[in-house]
């Protein structure tokens, strides 16, 4: 039987990925005053409430702040771009920022959410992660 | 409600100890603070310790090494805040007249347990994408470089400080002043902060003996300090991103400090706050109030928080030159503080230190603004 390629979550919780290898990025909405949360939570943290839904938020933020990374644990090869992202329905999310140059990231430039390989699990399976990369329209300038 | 006294103070030296661990640390550390308290061994009736990554019964370890097992014991863990949260537990056991005389201590062996970059807990979603603590700050220093124009220079007069204030410092892990050239040519770990900027993977230890107002009577050694506040707090949820240039948690645990002590930010004369890295130093005393937001890289210039100036910050060398034993920092930075108010430090002395304000703050998780945060307000 031929074995079907299927993309797998490096944290499932966190990361939903289809079998495109398109995905979103999993957090909260508050159903009683609207706030959003990124990871999942089980109670808001503006009105306590407890009725919240598991959402896929939007996947185009605008970079807060970045570093690069030049030392890090062993399974991270440096050095890598690591950057807060800041996405509309008001959560922020750290991740690490490909697709371009390390000397052309800038505060405010425009992200979006990029499903790539990101490390093996226990059996030496690829797993996907999550990166931000330039959105076509935001990786043109650099003022 | 009784007060709250410290009479007796220990520190080991900070830095590598291949021959040592955290509980022979540990009790060097406490035999001296009981020593320095002129107590009887005796005459203490509870114990807290503080550690991170030590293990299990950490604190059982030292108090058999020194003949003392047999008493009520907590190990305490609150990341780079657990030493400061054991004193804190201990002073609470006092308030609550449960004990008379407590020991509260901090330790770590960092140095066989731990290299290179600390990150978040392996099961935080921030570390699964690549996280490093000394990441986190440099990105909250390039923020703060936007917002209020701080240049790469004024950063790199934290690190230039607090290593000269540790070269006057015996038991500090670094004992050689560096300059502003050193500090910008030191190996990049996350741009733009350079090693120099980071605090160093240290062994070390501290202990506090505290008592309340009867015990304190008894046992006066005319060198006692009024632990006048030990306010604890964890951090909040963001419900919408916040500034990372300004630290709400710190505000907000500084502000239950000072209410408790009775004083404001005008009446602190030193204060030893948590530099982890040297962007922190800004952002702890400004968000303890001590320096207005924005204003500290000009004041440091200014040589205001220099040992002699307006406000001395770290005088002890802090984090970056004293060492940061991860549990025994807090600890051992209500140690600097008691020597400090009682005019024990010699050539690193700030005159006249009436009221001296320890700060901590530790750990990092996903979505929170920071983890455990201890103000700790000392008046003399």
């Amino acid at each position: 039987m031929l074995e079907v390629e299927t993309a797998v979550s490096f944290r499932p919780g966190e990361l939903e990925v289809d079998s495109s290898g398109a995905g979103h990025l999993l957090g909260s909405r508050c159903a009683s005053c609207g706030a959003h949360f990124f990871p999942v939570r089980q109670a808001c943290a503006g009105c306590l409430g407890t009725d919240l839904e598991a959402v896929r938020l939007s996947t185009t933020g605008t970079l807060y702040t970045f570093s690069i990374v030049r030392q890090s644990t062993p399974e991270f090869e440096v050095p890598y771009a690591l950057g807060y992202v800041d996405f509309s329905e008001g959560v922020r999310i750290m991740g690490q920022i490909s697709g371009c140059d390390l000397e052309d990231i800038w505060i405010g430039m425009q992200l979006s959410l990029s499903v790539e390989p990101f490390g093996e699990d226990e059996d030496g399976n690829q797993l996907s992660g999550y990166r931000f990369r330039p959105t076509e329209a935001g990786s043109g300038g650099g003022s | 409600m009784t007060d709250v006294h410290i009479l007796g103070v220990g520190m080991t030296r900070f830095g590598r100890h291949p021959d040592s661990d955290a509980s022979d640390l540990g009790a060097e550390a406490l035999l001296e603070a009981i020593a320095d308290a002129e107590i009887d061994a005796r005459a203490v009736e509870a114990a807290y310790c503080g550690h991170v990554f030590q293990g299990m019964v950490t604190g059982q370890r030292i108090l058999a090494q020194v003949g003392l097992a047999g008493l009520p014991l907590t190990n305490v863990e609150n990341a780079c805040s657990s030493g400061a949260t054991a004193i804190r537990e201990a002073s609470l056991a006092i308030r609550a007249g449960e004990h008379d005389v407590v020991v509260a201590i901090g330790t770590e062996h960092l140095t066989s347990r731990f290299r290179g970059a600390l990150t978040p807990d392996p099961s935080d979603p921030e570390a699964a994408v690549g996280a490093t603590m000394p990441g986190v700050y440099a990105m909250r220093a390039r923020r703060y470089m936007e917002e209020f124009g701080m240049t790469r220079e004024q950063l790199a007069l934290i690190p230039v400080k607090n290593k000269g204030n540790a070269a006057r410092n015996s038991l500090a892990h670094f004992r050689t002043p560096i300059t502003v050239k050193e500090v910008l040519e030191s190996r990049p770990i996350a741009d733009p902060l350079n090693l120099h900027d980071c605090s160093p993977v240290t062994d070390g230890a501290a202990a506090v003996v505290v008592m309340s107002d009867r015990a304190a009577g008894r046992f006066a050694n005319g060198r006692t300090v009024r632990l006048a506040a030990s306010a604890l707090r964890s951090g909040s949820v963001d419900v919408e991103p916040t500034s990372m240039t300004f630290e709400p948690l710190t505000w907000a645990t500084a502000r239950d400090a000072y209410e408790k002590a009775g004083i404001g930010p005008d009446d602190v004369d030193l204060a030893e706050v948590h530099d982890c890295f040297s962007i922190a130093e800004v952002l702890r005393v400004e968000g303890l109030g001590l320096f207005e937001q924005g204003s500290y890289p000009t004041a440091v210039e200014r040589g205001e928080a220099d040992i002699g100036g307006r406000l001395p910050i770290n005088p002890s060398g802090g984090l970056i030159g004293k060492g940061h034993p991860l549990g025994g920092t807090g600890v051992a930075q209500v140690v600097e503080v008691v020597r400090q108010l009682r005019g024990e430090v010699g050539d690193r002395q700030v005159e006249g230190a009436k009221v001296g304000v320890a700060h901590c703050r530790g750990g990092k998780a996903v979505g929170i603004e920071g983890a455990a945060c201890t103000v700790q307000v000392l008046v003399r």
